[in-house]
């Protein structure tokens, strides 16, 4: 059967993009936040995942407001970046893992979660972004690809149980699968920060850290919290920590936290990581 | 139009919202693509008229007011493309709604100092 190689939450700000694209990687302001996340992909680098399964939300760039689908789940075999206004960003094309994503489909039906099946579809920075965050910019990616996109702009927005629940089922689906290949799941957002009305601007670093300190140590308590909780705590914007969930939820009660990594503010938001490990 | 929100000054964008902001929203979406750009940038007024903006929120585009145009139903992610045809920064989008200069704005919300 498949392996759970690891677990890994990561921010997926369009910001870390722009500052790559201009170059930016080693200036005063971005440089304490790339080399944060280096320790995490030397380790993803020399455990060579197969497939990388990638939890984001669509930020009006794949979707408008005519369909929006609570959960999308990609079986392309390539997928393309997006045109966010700017013209699509100069990475790679993603190569789908099609033969995992179709069986993932089968066990989210089965198991009562209903998807959208996306065929063909162009991704925007929420999976561009931890892509190249974990494995740089090569001129071909190194896993192949599941994007799982879940609705976090119009409400009602699913409930953080609901993708704990998921994850409980992807878990399900990686055991279930009969080849031998390694799969990372990227569960993506965050962390605090909230682009809309008068309180825009707002991050909380406080609920940020003790986030990247407990989701893998002791989850419960995110589970349990609303969706206005999360707005509350983290802002409008934060509240895509929620799919964190889908990644913490596919693993063992008890995990290893092997690297982790917080810095704020990046553009309008409390940036970071965190990857696990299932205690074996 | 609005609901009233459980959580101070953050519009969550729900079924009011995205009804009052649809046109706006979906004038917005067609800035994902080079010929809406063009179309944009060639004759803004000719570009809004395909779209049913109410007199409101065609003068809230009109002024890049970004506050306004998110109290009209507009969301970021939508509106954001606005600044790609005409460059804002986000940050001072997020200082206009947050009604400060940016430097307080960075100062006050983010945190940030600025060198020099």
């Amino acid at each position: 059967m498949a392996e759970l190689l690891a677990g890994l939450g990561t921010s997926h700000v369009p910001s870390i993009a722009a500052a790559l694209d201009k170059g930016l990687r080693d200036s005063d302001e971005w440089k304490p936040f790339f080399d944060g996340y280096v320790p995490a992909q030397d380790w993803v680098a020399g455990h060579k995942p197969d497939i990388a399964v990638v939890i984001f939300n669509d930020h009006g760039n794949s979707f408008f407001l005519d369909r929006v689908p609570t959960l999308a789940l990609g079986v392309a075999d390539e997928y393309r970046p997006a045109d966010e206004g700017w013209g699509p960003r100069p990475v790679p094309n993603f190569i789908g893992a099609a033969d995992f994503a179709w069986h993932l489909a089968d066990r989210m039906v089965e198991g009562h979660f209903d998807p959208l099946i996306c065929r063909e579809l162009d991704v925007d920075h929420g999976m561009q972004v931890p892509m190249e965050l974990v494995f740089g910019r090569p001129d071909a990616w190194p896993v192949k690809v599941v994007p799982i996109l879940v609705n976090t702009i119009q409400y009602p927005i699913p409930t953080p149980q609901r993708m704990w629940d998921l994850g409980r089922l992807l878990r399900e689906a990686i055991a279930s699968y009969p080849t031998d290949e390694k799969i990372l799941v990227m569960g993506t957002g965050g962390l605090s920060h909230q682009l809309q009305g008068a309180r825009a601007g707002f991050i909380n670093p406080q609920a940020d850290r003790e986030w990247i300190a407990k989701i893998g140590a002791d989850p419960a308590r995110y589970r349990a919290m609303s969706r206005e909780d999360y707005v509350e705590e983290f802002g409008s914007e934060g509240a895509e920590l929620i799919m964190w969930l889908v990644m913490r939820g596919c693993m063992d009660a008890d995990v290893r936290t092997l690297h982790q990594h917080y810095f704020a503010p990046a553009s309008m938001t409390g940036a970071g990581m965190v990857l696990l490990e299932n205690m074996r | 139009m609005t609901s009233p929100d459980r959580i101070p000054d953050t519009p969550l964008f729900d079924r009011p919202r995205a009804n009052a902001g649809y046109a706006l929203n979906k004038m917005a979406m067609g800035l994902s693509s080079p010929e809406g750009r063009a179309a944009f940038l060639a004759d803004e007024d000719a570009y809004l008229d395909r779209f049913a903006l109410t007199p409101d929120q065609r003068a809230a585009v009109k002024a890049r007011d970004w506050a306004e145009m998110v109290r009209l139903g507009g969301n970021l992610f939508y509106i954001l493309k606005i600044s790609a045809v005409d460059p804002t920064p986000i940050r001072e989008i997020g200082a206009a709604q947050a009604g400060m200069d940016l430097q307080e704005f960075l100062d006050t919300r983010l945190g940030k100092v600025t060198n020099g």
